[in-house]
């Protein structure tokens, strides 16, 4: 290998071996041209990664910052590790172009798909930062010196440098301008890697030099591109990009489950969960939803050691839950095992619900509620609804008579249940439907409020086969934000706008919840 | 309006939980899929407007009625004789609701020498029902609406079954199992391409249109308060208990196309509808059947219940094969023997005898029984009575019927109320699909469903249908009844996942003009014990074949029965 004729500084053919016609040798320019591409190139990829990081994890100044430092720190160690490459150059450049193309086209695909699957999601997210700044760390001192010996040391710095710049400064005004509107993340980075071997294939078939080895990196060229252009035509480029204009903030995960679509979405503040566009919750004010759905309730039970949770996929309430000791057992019934186990592996999420659905008293059980409570024999103390909202006849149905004689069957002596009702302020009907729905089904019912400011006004039920609960029954656990016995008294006052008014009972033979909430939510949404 | 500006016309509160960011970002799935089709269509050279689907991948069979055991009878000379005699006390013959109910009377009257004898494979008549691992689904009758409270012994039973669970204290109203009444949403009806809640025609009916719909119905609501000088109910379930008042019965000898086009009823709408619930109930239109049984379907309905209107309805997936089912509870089931063809009756000194043949043996028995109730439709009646003096004579319309369990893995919807119970096309002349799932109380993610497709054939005369209909190659009939869908769904024969087809020869009885109350009062001599040793039961003999025609139709027999020993 090392008496292969060195590049570019090989002595001059004899005349009539080159078929191509005599002229000045634009070998070199194409080499410069190629620095060009590839320093765009490298910024996209840093670009991608901050940008991602930002979106997946937040804090856009920490994570731009803490990403190009680490790049560029990378892109140091790249360039020292250089000087361990040995002729033949070209070859070496040809497979690192190559190598550039496929670790910073499938970047942020990868990054995508690892963020549901991955616990540390920083560290795969900084190990790939790592690894595309040494590849393209070392591009450049590898061009350089293979062109050493065509220009002047200054001519060389002075050409190899301006293109290099000038191609930073396209990257850094396409990136935001035209890539991410038009393209988004993924196909970007695709595109780019793309573009890496493209300049490998251009210099493998510009450069006879390379013809002893040029089947096998000729194969790898192929490869690579197929690859690329599949990923980048069956990219979920369609979801990704239409979300990412619906959600005000940036989708950082979207799935479809045979269920529902989940998507997360974040901004400098908060996270976001959204089921089929619905908000689930956001992470500023998501303890208001949860500390008033687990504790007014929870307190007045002393004696509770079981409990059965039904939807709640997210471990929140569960999380409020874990708050007493005395629970022996908890039990999420959540029909989705997408959401469950995207809140027992994310990172983000695991932070949000404190490793809830991770303890060992949470069981986690992947079922319909309705047909769980039918065939369930367990008692319990608490059981905590928190279904979505009654948008529709099937949603509707665990709303209904039937459903929560069901549940009857289900409590302990002594034991409760706690409704999330959506809200009494914007519907005001479908909120007293179900008290009234609950008091058909023979339960006592203490309705209350609170305001959850990304929700609004935001309404429970909690009844009983008897009346005897009071507000201040027992001690709060310790480090709540906002559930007090001041504040449970509060929630108990219905103002006017708010107060009850005559409903029908929702029955499965007639759905007069989903009608109530149609009407309710009707005019806010068309 | 842009999708930008119809954002910012969405206050942020809505973005939230509830139905808030759905609007827009459904417009922008829907724009992203309309370009994902164009993509599929585009790269896969498709033209959008390529012929139907291919029917290869649809699996299934014509089933039906034992048309060739049923056959039989016709040439009774062909089967084997008798290697065996047995005793009865009473023979039923029959296995449909009116059978079952008759046996379940004389059971719970003391009666355990009653041997049922059932042509099918199934009981249950037009009441049967079938299951594959997708659900359980009708072959015929799915519905019971809410009853009259004073239908007592059709509530005794209903309790027996679990269909009433109590009774309200304050009311004095029976309270009905919640799974069992039918869950809303219970109808829908496809008109000018949209879905409309309800059946009776609403979306871009005219007002004058309106009005005469309305008119009806004020009629309907006067019908159903008004009584007769004997003080009965002008209509009555079972009819039988309806008033005699000349006044009501006199609207049976005109037909109810007529009767309403004499009261100044013409609205396109409404004739529609009213054909369509004749078809329905009937199986023939409004111009085959009498004024009176067109009202009686509408002012007869006044149920009463704690928990349901009377516009409500009982079914189960697989329909009234539930009540089939419940009526052998607590009977003695090796009184009932299934695929055995009675072929001939003889008067003896005793009683009657009786041949039967049994398909899975291939053996026939002579059973003596002291009384026979003939439970079947009355043409199977009269070839059984063939050598019998003064055997009774009528002439019921019968329309045959086809039914259809389709399983389907998704129905394209058009825009308006999602899937209903009952599900019916305007303009149709095929009474729609009701969603054999629709009880199910699990969340509904799109799982593969069965639908059961029902469709009156009356296009030509009951004979000549019939005929046409046995001469339909499944195939044909695949072809017809996709067509019939597609119009509904368009797209759906692709998520045909299987078809089950039957053909009833004879699928209901239809009370035509002078049926009912003619003044040959045929259907009533038809009814007539012969010298009490045979007895009659069946719908054709109420001339509207509804679960409590039949139920009721067993007792009286069972009764006769009784009272004859």
């Amino acid at each position: 290998m090392a008496n292969e004729p060195a590049l570019l500084d090989a002595p001059p053919e004899p005349p009539g071996t080159d078929r191509r016609p005599a002229g000045p040798d634009y070998r070199p320019a194409l080499l410069l041209g190629s620095v060009f591409v590839i320093a765009t190139c490298g910024l996209i990829y840093e670009l991608i990664a901050g940008t991602l990081a930002s979106y997946l994890l937040g804090d856009s100044v920490t994570q731009f910052s803490t990403i190009i430092g680490a790049y560029l720190f990378s892109m140091g160690i790249g360039s020292w590790l250089s000087r361990f490459l040995d002729a033949p150059l070209l070859r070496w450049f040809i497979r690192l172009e190559i190598l550039v193309g496929l670790v910073g086209g499938f970047s942020a695909p990868l990054l995508f798909v690892l963020f549901e699957y991955v616990t540390s999601f920083r560290i795969i997210l900084y190990a790939l930062v790592g690894l595309t700044g040494v590849l393209v760390g070392l591009e450049i001192p590898l061009l350089m010196r293979i062109l050493e010996n065509r220009f002047e040391f200054k001519e060389l710095v002075s050409r190899v440098f301006t293109f290099d710049y000038i191609g930073a400064l396209l990257a850094s005004l396409i990136f935001p301008l035209v890539l991410v509107p038009q393209l988004g993340l993924i196909r970007t980075a695709l595109l780019f890697g793309l573009l890496n071997v493209a300049v490998a294939a251009v210099v493998l078939y510009r450069f006879r030099e390379t013809r002893p080895y040029r089947r096998g990196l000729l194969t790898a060229v192929v490869l690579s591109s197929a690859a690329l252009l599949a990923c980048f035509a069956y990219a979920e480029r369609v979801q990704v990009y239409t979300e990412t204009l619906a959600f005000q903030d940036q989708v950082i995960y979207s799935k479809s489950t045979p269920y529902q679509r989940i998507v997360l979405t974040r901004n400098a503040r908060e996270l976001r969960l959204f089921l089929n566009g619905n908000l689930q919750f956001s992470s500023l004010d998501e303890y208001r939803y949860h500390e008033a759905l687990v504790h007014p309730a929870m307190q007045a039970l002393p004696q509770a050691r079981r409990v059965l949770v039904l939807g709640g996929g997210d471990g929140l309430a569960v999380r409020e839950l874990l708050k007493y000791p005395r629970l022996q057992s908890i039990r999420l019934v959540d029909l989705d095992p997408g959401m469950t186990e995207l809140f027992r592996r994310n990172e983000l999420l695991l932070r949000l619900n404190q490793r809830s659905l991770l303890q060992p008293k949470v069981q986690v059980i992947s079922a319909d509620a309705y047909q769980w409570v039918r065939q369930d024999t367990a008692r319990y103390d608490l059981l905590v609804i928190d279904f979505p909202d009654p948008s529709n006849y099937s949603i509707g149905k665990l709303y209904s008579t039937a459903f929560y004689r069901e549940l009857d069957k289900l409590l302990a002596p002594g034991g409760r249940l706690v409704v999330q009702s959506t809200s009494p302020y914007l519907a005001r009907r479908s909120f007293w439907c179900i008290a009234h729905t609950l008091q058909a089904a023979g339960f006592h019912t203490i309705p209350y409020h609170l305001y959850v400011p990304s929700f609004g006004e935001w309404g429970y039920v909690l009844a009983g086969r008897n009346a005897h609960w009071r507000p201040d029954a027992g001690p709060l656990p310790p480090g709540l934000r906002y559930v007090t016995p001041q504040s449970i008294r509060q929630m108990l006052t219905f103002p006017p706008d708010m107060a009850e008014l005559p409903t029908d009972v929702n029955q499965l033979n007639n759905q007069a919840l989903v009608r109530y909430f149609e009407e309710d939510w009707g005019p806010y949404t068309h | 309006m842009t999708t930008a500006n119809k954002l910012l016309l969405v206050p942020p509160l809505l973005g939230e939980r509830g139905l808030g960011g759905e609007v827009p970002r459904r417009r922008f799935l829907q724009q992203a899929a309309l370009g994902a089709v164009g993509l599929l269509l585009g790269s896969s050279g498709l033209p959008a407007c390529a012929p139907a689907a291919s029917r290869a991948h649809i699996k299934g069979s014509m089933r039906g009625a034992d048309f060739s055991l049923g056959h039989l009878l016709r040439q009774p000379g062909q089967l084997p004789a008798p290697t065996r005699t047995e005793q009865v006390g009473v023979l039923i013959i029959g296995g449909g609701v009116a059978g079952l109910s008759a046996k379940r009377w004389l059971y719970r009257h003391g009666r355990t020498d009653v041997l049922l004898l059932e042509l099918e494979q199934g009981l249950g008549g037009n009441a049967a029902g079938g299951q594959n691992p997708v659900s359980a689904y009708p072959w015929g009758a799915h519905y019971l609406p809410v009853p009259d409270a004073r239908n007592t012994e059709l509530l005794a039973f209903l309790r027996e079954a679990g269909v009433i669970t109590g009774t309200d204290e304050t009311s004095g109203l029976p309270v009905y199992n919640e799974y069992h009444l039918c869950h809303d949403p219970e109808e829908r009806l496809l008109i000018h391409g949209h879905w409309q809640q309800g059946l009776v025609p609403e979306l871009g009916v005219p007002a004058a249109d309106k009005a005469q719909i309305q008119r009806f119905f004020r009629l309907v609501e006067a019908m159903k308060q008004a009584q007769g000088a004997d003080g009965r109910d002008a209509f009555c379930i079972p009819l039988d208990r309806s008033s005699t008042d000349e006044q009501f019965r006199r609207l049976d000898q005109l037909s109810f196309a007529d009767y309403l086009a004499a009261e100044g009823y013409t609205s396109l709408y409404l004739r529609w509808y009213l054909d369509y619930c004749c078809q329905d109930d009937y199986g023939a239109p409004a111009a085959r059947v009498s004024a009176w049984a067109g009202l009686h379907y509408f002012a007869a309905r006044k149920g009463r219940a704690h928990n349901a209107e009377a516009a409500d309805v009982l079914t189960w997936p697989e329909g009234n094969a539930f009540l089939v089912q419940q009526l052998q509870r607590g009977v003695d089931r090796g009184g009932i023997r299934a695929a055995t063809l009675v072929y001939e009756l003889r008067e003896t000194a005793a009683g009657v005898e009786a041949l039967a043949y049994d398909a899975v043996t291939r053996q026939t028995t002579r059973i003596l029984a002291r009384q026979v109730l003939l439970a079947t439709p009355h043409f199977v009646a009269r070839r059984l009575l063939a050598g019998w003096a003064d055997a009774p004579a009528l002439q019921p319309y019968h329309a045959p019927w086809l039914i259809a369990n389709l399983t389907v893995d998704g129905l394209p919807q058009g825009p308006g109320q999602p899937l209903c119970w009952d599900n019916v096309r305007y303009g149709s002349r095929a009474v729609g699909y009701i969603d054999a799932n629709h009880q199910d109380l699990g969340r509904d993610v799109g799982q593969p469903r069965v639908i059961t497709f029902y469709w009156p054939l009356t296009e030509a005369e009951p004979d000549a249908a019939r005929r046409q209909a046995y001469q339909t190659s499944y195939d044909q009939w695949l072809q017809r009844l996709l067509a019939e869908l597609e119009t509904t769904h368009p797209g759906v024969t692709r998520h045909v996942q299987q078809a089950e087809l039957w053909v009833w020869g004879h699928g209901m009885v239809a009370p035509t003009p002078g049926y009912l109350w003619g003044p040959d009062e045929a259907r009533q001599r038809a009814a007539q014990p012969l010298r009490n040793r045979v007895f009659f039961a069946h719908t054709d003999l109420s001339g509207v074949s509804i679960f409590e025609e039949a139920f009721y139709q067993g007792i009286r027999a069972a009764t006769e029965i009784l009272a004859a020993v």
